[in-house]
């Protein structure tokens, strides 16, 4: 038994150069004749565990995921309903915060592995907006989520394609090495980061 | 600290052995396709134990390293004592192969 879906930015139309097809494959038993470079690879019990949980991931997939094989003519996915509500919200912006703010810290210093600092800073703003989105009952998958959220972050366009541009580099290996420059425009703007994570934090505690 | 950070603080020190070296371009991260470019940018042998080493790493960490949809859940167990056995032969490696 199987079921494969197209999630991500393909499924939100915000394709460019630098976008996948993001594959969910849904299997019943071990299957090694998926590459699991292509595939995220979930077996159909752990998927009711997500959804049991109200895990965003299980809410990015019942909102956004597109069936494009199934091996029964069922969707899994979609008779499965809805996920439970989502109510990690709090452990997941202190996780966020605590990536954001490490990874601040190692290109502060001027630590090694810059672009992969920068990459974690992406992924920290991105998630935390995501999952302040969602628990707020309007869930925001794009990349470009903590420009979207309300009250957006207060960083410039140009200096969130560098952190964009750093995530492509470091998971797709994609796009122009990032300049000295690139990286202290980000380095001067990154202070506006802990207050806006902290009104967000606030937003959501006054609910 | 979580299950979550402790991923990318493994991510983090291989990356941080890998880029203590003067490669032409360092190492961006430990998808397929960032070792890929690395190795290619720096003219690398990518059948070498180095690279074949980094490659065990992304491998063990490959959720974190290619699939950002999946940065959001608990989804796999950290292979900690596997991933600091592979950090301690990739610094024996570039000790050996590319001595400070």
């Amino acid at each position: 038994m199987m079921h494969i879906y197209a999630f991500g930015s393909v499924c939100r139309g915000e394709v460019d150069n630098g976008s996948d097809v993001d594959l969910l494959a849904c299997v019943d038993e071990a299957a090694p004749e998926l590459d699991h470079r292509k595939y995220s690879i979930y077996r159909y019990p752990r998927l009711r565990a997500l959804w049991a949980e109200g895990n965003p991931f299980a809410w990015h997939l019942h909102l956004e995921a597109r069936l494009i094989f199934s091996g029964d003519g069922s969707d899994f996915l979609r008779e499965i309903g809805a996920p439970q509500p989502y109510v990690a919200v709090e452990s997941d912006y202190a996780k966020f915060q605590d990536l954001f703010m490490q990874s601040w810290d190692e290109l502060e210093r001027g630590a090694n592995s810059a672009t992969f600092h920068l990459s974690c800073m992406f992924l920290a703003l991105r998630n935390f907006a995501t999952c302040h989105s969602l628990a707020q009952g309007q869930p925001i998958f794009s990349r470009r989520s903590p420009l979207l959220v309300v009250p957006r972050l207060p960083m410039s366009a140009e200096v969130f394609s560098t952190l964009t541009r750093a995530r492509l580099l470091s998971t797709r290996g994609h796009g122009d090495r990032l300049t000295v420059e690139d990286i202290r425009a980000v380095l001067k703007a990154a202070a506006v980061v802990p207050p806006w994570m902290n009104t967000l934090r606030s937003l959501h505690e006054r609910i | 600290m979580n299950e979550f950070n402790n991923r990318i603080d493994a991510q983090r020190r291989i990356l941080s052995l890998v880029n203590s070296r003067p490669w032409r371009e360092e190492l961006y991260g430990l998808s397929v396709a960032a070792i890929e470019r690395w190795i290619h940018a720096n003219g690398l042998d990518p059948r070498s134990a180095l690279t074949a080493t980094i490659y065990a790493s992304a491998d063990k960490l490959f959720f974190l390293a290619n699939k950002s949809q999946e940065q959001i859940t608990e989804e796999y167990r950290l292979l900690a004592s596997e991933v600091r056995r592979l950090g301690d032969s990739l610094a024996a490696l570039l000790q050996s192969s590319y001595p400070v």
